[in-house]
């Protein structure tokens, strides 16, 4: 390849971090740590080793040969977590049935979209990217790191449970469409029935797997006996009765919760979260003593019937009243800003701002399962980092630098240098461009040169 | 092979008899001459003041001039200042097809329910190309005008597309054309509108079903046969029936890849079930270029240039898509040639097929050597097709598909001006005004 | 803040809600806020001040104010007074739940709509009202939404039972979308798009047609008998925007499309807002040059254009104000929350680049001066209605509390559907 078009591709990356792939060794020093599971320290110091968290502190020295960010008068936070989106991926839904938990959207990851390079640049480090919300069952979602210019594989995170997605409500039961024939379920009931209906069929053929493998080892029928047939539709199911895998389910309103509340516990599988869950704060006690948290807008409310209730404040009511509260941008601009979004639990129900933090990294992590990986600045964590101008609650701070294991892979500075570089050449262009055709503005009822 | 001394003293008589008595000699094929010309075999060395015989479609002989005796039967072509190319394949076109109508369906009536006989389900692996083969002159000439005398005439509906056929561009019917038959199963990551799988997740879960499926089947008859018969004869299910060939016994498969996600996806499936499996389109396949050098995948690429949907080049300005569609893109095939990976040119996915040198010139441009370049449009695609022993190179025995051209294939002004295929001649008509 | 205040606080707004609701009986009425920090954007902050307001307008505002004896005296402490924030761009009250079609009342279909005015549309008892004005947002233009000529917007107060009690100005402007989508609204959905100088011989014939109706329209009235004039509603309301009676705010997004705005409105002699503006800061020194004010729409958004870079709306009103291009913020919000978030857009120009007494003025003497309202608010300034906010600090902080808005003298009701809610739920919990 040559060296031009090497070069080309790369602008377009903004590759600042080596090119080098895999975890990298960083000491942060003198910011303000705000380490979410340890208060705050003032003028504290990280070491990344390998990518982890090797050492928080303060007054630490950084070791030669380690690449020194200086983060004085800067806010160090864990890196956010966007525990809902559709981001990165070819496409949302999967139309053709109303049962669709075969489908993985692992199998659609685009590394290029360049919504991942814009998560970057509001200090997210892990997305939830996931199957939409037209089926009762939808697909099985991932977990990613927005290594923005490292292929797409590179990007998923494998730890933690599976995670597969449910739809309850307006969405999986088509409120908006008219068709002429509608598909089944056209409500609430039967959205219900037809979950109710796969759960027990992947019982059974959980059953049916675990039959076979007991006649294999006793190994007495002749001819050996069959497998089963193979189903990829109700193998996810079957790890989710596992244990293997969580639920994380589309739902806004109160009523639609508790229904599936009951699933659980009739089929015994464990509910990640309540994805969206407008009306949570009307059952947050129920949700509470599940330990089912939710994933919410901070306040998008409105734009559907289902959603007439969703207020700003359900996100700090449910998690004072003992609920595992986490932040979403499911595709919305807030993506960039999730951190304002967290922001907004100040003043909507007054949280705490060590809680607040917790809506957009720790609490994801609990309820992605990845808790033990993510979510804090502690020892051991992954070196995922976002560095912010301002206290990261405030309304007038900006993410400055983002961090995946131990990587910058934003640096506002960097970038701002190469937009005026960019710009500069533009330019430059431009005017040999204007100069080799015409001398100034031409005359004319339109007037502007474009 | 044998003097000719008197043959080429009898230049201007064999030329009479040849016109006259032409049909007389049927019994044994029409034969041809190519005299004086540049031969550029393909396979081994150019030879400068060269002479190639075809007869009956075959080709005879290749050599020095001096060193090959003419058949007294032949018709001369005198070759002086043109240059002899193999006939070109084009491994990936979806010409001469006729294609099922199918019910046009809406995003509406998705959510209708379509009955189910009038449904596309995506699954088109009872079409055969050949029984749906509508050769037509205007496109055979138009591919002639190229210097193709081969194509891989492929299905493109549904995410299991059918099966394809190669066909010789001749002047016969569809038997007649046909090299191979089935050619390869093809499939790609889209899907049927409205119906299950809408989505390329959909399709990757339905091809791995698939195959899933084709071997819990054939283990099933196994099982039945070893039985003795004892047991119940397992349900007899056309579709696994045909999918195991390709999805369990290494039947080719050609997997259609617009951008470097879809390389991917083919690749695991290619491992997950080892298939055997042709990687088409792969303009991205520069990107990828590690894990495809890794796999030794053939490929057959496009040279449309245009960034994929999915490519970050694609949601830019157009000053930026144009430089991705003029620099970044056109080093694909150069790239690949640079990591020694095999692989096919292709015209398909171009606006215009007219327009097929000229990107091969900007790939050219771009580092992709002219050998390269010449063999990824004949023994490559030959090779990949598994046809490589009757074509794809000038040689004693291979099927005469030959093109001849007025200068160097590459070059912007060369014309092609004359074609054989089964060693049939089909002079090319120069459009009006061109000048060379 | 402590008890005391606040009680004398809920003592003054009980005594307002009873006796000031009429507007007309408020007149007479004069109360004074003690003992704050005034920040009236059009002067210098005053530490610790007094508000006067007499009936429904600011009397006086001062560190040092005689308050006339027996007039009610509120004790602001530990507060700062703000004018009310003027929402530029919003479906306040047109709207109350995005698809359900039912509730969508800002957006008219067809092409050529000047009979349409937003305050018609207007539904004083929306649920989002009170929560925007619990941002102290006390004023929004409110916008009617179409493909080309979409219709008249309106201002209002965020108080008022009925649509004429919270009208200020039933019009402000005619809001027009310059063309840059043939057609109707589909095209826009489908991205598809026409060069500048189709957009402009389109709106130039439209203003032609316009014009020559207005020809017509005189000569039948001077001659009486003549051939009777044609009343035609898309001509008719139009004639005050070419005569000059009325703005035009037209809604116009990419550089090149702005630029031939800039040139079309001066040839057609036009008194011109634009809205949008999206590569507004590409052109900024024309825009100033031009003199035309511009609103800027939400905030809260991501750029289309990945080489411009992630942050360029964000830049960008800092970009204008360097220019010394007039400008104001709105909320563009099609989805709720809508209009509360304008404090947040201001935080995020600041958080970009943006002057933070810039972003203040944006959004409230700007937007005033752009809407030709500067004589009735924007400002702490006698004879001003008494728009104020109290807060107990930066209103554009998300930590800060909205303590009292009054909006025309009067104290209005903070409590809006947020905290309804909250407060029937909270007794499942004790």
């Amino acid at each position: 390849m040559s060296e031009k078009t090497y070069r080309l591709i790369l602008s377009v990356f903004l590759i600042l971090a080596p090119v080098s792939a895999g975890a990298q060794d960083l000491f942060i020093k003198d910011g303000t740590l705000l380490t979410v599971t340890n208060g705050t320290i003032a003028e504290g110091d990280i070491l990344i080793r390998d990518g982890r968290i090797a050492v928080v502190g303060s007054d630490l020295k950084a070791p030669s040969g380690v690449r020194v960010i200086d983060a004085s008068g800067r806010f160090v936070m864990p890196g956010l977590i966007d525990s809902h989106t559709h981001i990165a991926l070819t496409d949302t839904n999967e139309l053709g049935a109303v049962v669709t938990s075969e489908v993985n959207v692992r199998d659609m990851v685009n590394g290029e979209d360049r919504r991942l390079f814009n998560v970057l640049t509001g200090g997210v480090t892990l997305i939830h990217t996931m199957h939409g919300s037209a089926n009762p069952i939808g697909g099985q979602n991932i977990l990613m790191k927005p290594k923005w210019g490292r292929a797409a594989e590179e990007m998923i995170f494998s730890a933690g449970p599976g995670s597969l997605k449910f739809a309850l409500g307006e969405n999986p039961k088509q409120a908006i469409f008219y068709p002429a024939k509608a598909r089944y379920p056209k409500s609430r009931m039967g959205v219900k029935a037809i979950i109710r209906r796969e759960l027990i069929r992947a019982r059974e053929y959980m059953l049916l797997w675990d039959r076979y493998h007991a006649s294999v080892e006793t190994g007495e029928s002749d001819p050996r006996p069959m497998p089963p047939r193979r189903d990829l539709r109700l193998e996810p199911l079957a790890d989710l009765l596992r244990g293997k895998t969580w639920a994380h389910v589309h739902a806004y309103r109160a009523d639609e919760m508790l229904e599936f509340l009951d699933l659980a516990r009739e089929f015994h599988f464990r509910i990640g979260s309540f994805e969206h869950a407008s009306e949570a704060f009307k059952i947050a006690k129920e949700l509470a003593a599940a330990e089912v948290g939710i994933t919410c807008f901070m306040e998008n409310w409105s734009y559907k019937m289902e959603t007439a209730e969703g207020i700003a404040n359900n996100a700090a009511f449910c998690a004072r009243h003992g609920v595992t509260v986490a932040l979403n941008s499911d595709l919305g601009p807030q993506m960039m800003f999730l951190f304002n979004q967290a922001g907004k639990a100040l003043r909507y129900g007054g949280l705490p701002e060590e809680e607040a933090l917790k809506l957009v990294t720790l609490n994801s992590a609990r309820i992605l399962g990845v808790d033990d990986r993510l979510g804090s600045l502690e020892v051991g964590k992954d070196g995922d980092i976002a560095i912010f101008n301002r206290h990261p609650l405030s309304a007038y701070t900006r993410c400055e630098i983002t961090i995946i294991e131990g990587v910058v892979y934003f640096d506002r500075d960097a970038y701002l240098e190469t937009q005026r570089r960019e710009e500069e050449k533009r330019r430059k262009e431009k005017k040999k461009k204007d100069d080799g055709k015409r001398p100034g503005r031409p005359a004319g009822p339109m007037g502007g040169g474009r | 092979m044998k003097r000719s001394g008197i043959r080429k003293m009898g230049f201007l008589f064999l030329l009479v008899v040849s016109i006259t008595a032409g049909s007389a000699f049927a019994d044994v094929g029409p034969a041809y001459a190519l005299v004086k010309c540049r031969i550029v075999p393909g396979t081994g060395d150019i030879i400068e003041d060269g002479a190639l015989l075809v007869r009956d479609g075959l080709i005879t002989a290749v050599g020095p001039r001096q060193e090959i005796p003419l058949p007294a039967d032949a018709e001369v072509i005198d070759g002086q200042g043109k240059t002899v190319y193999p006939g070109l394949i084009d491994a990936w076109t979806s010409l001469f097809l006729k294609i099922p109508k199918r019910p046009p369906l809406g995003f509406m009536q998705a959510f209708e329910g379509i009955p189910k006989d009038q449904q596309d389900d995506g699954r088109h692996l009872d079409y055969s190309a050949f029984e749906n083969l509508q050769p037509n002159p205007q496109d055979r000439n138009a591919l002639h005008k190229l210097g193709i005398t081969t194509v891989l005439s492929v299905p493109e509906i549904g995410y299991i597309s059918g099966r394809s056929v190669l066909i010789n561009l001749n002047r016969e019917d569809a038997a007649g054309m046909v090299l191979r038959n089935p050619a390869a199963l093809h499939l790609q990551f889209v899907a049927a509108r409205g119906v299950y799988p809408t989505s390329v997740m959909g399709a990757m879960a339905a091809l791995r079903q698939a195959a899933f499926d084709a071997a819990h089947y054939r283990d099933s008859l196994d099982r039945y046969q070893r039985s003795g018969k004892t047991i119940k004869r397992p349900r007899y299910d056309p579709f696994l029936e045909g999918l195991i060939p390709y999805a369990l016994e290494g039947g080719p498969v050609v997997i259609a890849c617009l951008n470097q996600e879809d390389i991917k996806r083919a690749l695991r499936l290619r491992e997950e079930f080892g298939l055997n499996a042709v990687l088409a389109g792969s303009e991205e396949a520069w990107r990828v270029a590690d894990m495809v050098e890794a796999a030794e995948v053939p490929l057959i690429v496009s040279v449309t240039f245009q960034p994929p949907f999915t490519s970050i080049h694609f949601s830019r300005d157009e000053e930026k898509k144009k430089e991705a569609e003029e620099e970044i893109y056109p080093a694909n095939p150069g790239e690949l040639a640079r990591r020694g990976i095999p692989f096919a040119l292709t015209s398909h996915g171009l606006k215009k097929r007219a327009d097929f040198f000229k990107q091969i010139r900007k790939a050219i441009a771009a580092g992709l050597p002219k050998e390269v370049a010449l063999e990824a449009l004949t023994i490559q695609p030959a090779r990949i097709l598994g046809v490589e022993d009757v074509l794809g190179s000038l040689a004693p025995g291979k099927i005469a598909n030959l093109v001849l051209a007025d200068g160097g294939l590459f070059e912007e002004k060369t014309r092609i001006e004359r074609v054989f295929v089964d060693g049939q001649s089909f002079e090319i008509e120069q459009p009006e005004g061109e000048k060379k | 803040m402590n008890r005391r205040h606040l009680n004398v606080l809920a003592l003054t707004g009980f005594l307002l809600a009873g006796g000031l609701q009429a507007r007309a009986a408020a007149e007479n009425d004069v109360f004074a806020l003690m003992n704050l920090r005034i920040i009236p954007v059009s002067g210098k902050d005053i530490p610790s001040g007094i508000i006067l307001i007499r009936g429904a307008r600011i009397a006086e505002v001062g560190a040092d104010v005689a308050v006339p004896p027996g007039a009610e005296v509120i004790d602001g402490t530990g507060l700062t007074a703000y004018p009310g924030m003027i929402d530029c761009h919003s479906y306040l009250g047109m709207l109350e739940i995005s698809n359900v079609a039912a509730t969508v009342d800002y957006q008219e279909t067809g092409l050529t709509n000047p009979q349409i005015k937003a305050v018609e549309g207007l539904r004083p008892d929306s649920v989002h009202i009170p929560i925007a004005r619990a941002h102290g947002i006390t004023a929004a233009h409110i916008i009617p939404e179409g493909a080309f000529v979409a219709g008249r917007t309106g201002l209002i107060r965020l108080t008022g039972w009925t649509p004429d009690e919270m009208v200020i100005r039933d019009e402000v402007a005619m809001h027009m979308v310059f063309p840059s989508h043939p057609g109707f609204l589909f095209m826009q959905m489908v991205g598809k798009t026409q060069p500048a100088e189709k957009a402009v011989s389109q709106i130039k014939d439209y203003l032609k047609r316009v014009r020559l109706y207005g020809e017509r329209k005189r000569m039948a009235a001077d001659r009486p008998g003549s051939v009777p004039h044609e009343y035609d509603e898309s001509c008719e309301e139009m004639l005050p925007v070419v005569e000059g009676r009325l703005p035009v705010m037209l809604s116009v997004h990419s550089e090149e499309d702005i630029r031939a705005a800039i040139d079309l409105v001066k040839e057609e002699n036009l008194k011109a807002i634009f809205f949008g503006v999206s590569e507004g800061w590409k052109v900024a020194d024309d825009l100033k040059k031009a003199g035309i004010p511009v609103i800027l729409g939400n905030l809260y958004s991501a750029y289309h254009d990945f080489d411009d870079g992630y942050d360029r709306h964000w830049r960008a009103p800092a970009v204008l104000q360097e220019a010394g291009v007039l400008f104001a913020l709105g909320t563009q919000k099609m989805l709720p929350p809508l209009g509360k978030d304008l404090p947040f857009f201001a935080a995020k120009a600041v958080a970009f680049g943006l002057d933070r007494r810039a972003a203040l003025r944006a959004v409230t003497l700007n937007a005033a001066e752009i809407l030709g309202v500067d004589d009735l608010m924007g400002s702490l300034e006698p004879g001003k209605l008494a728009n104020i906010v109290l807060a107990d600090g930066d209103p554009f902080e998300f930590k800060t509390k909205i303590k009292a808005v009054f909006i025309d003298g009067k104290k209005v009701d903070l409590n809006n559907l947020y905290t309804d809610k909250i407060k029937q739920f909270q007794k499942r919990f004790r």
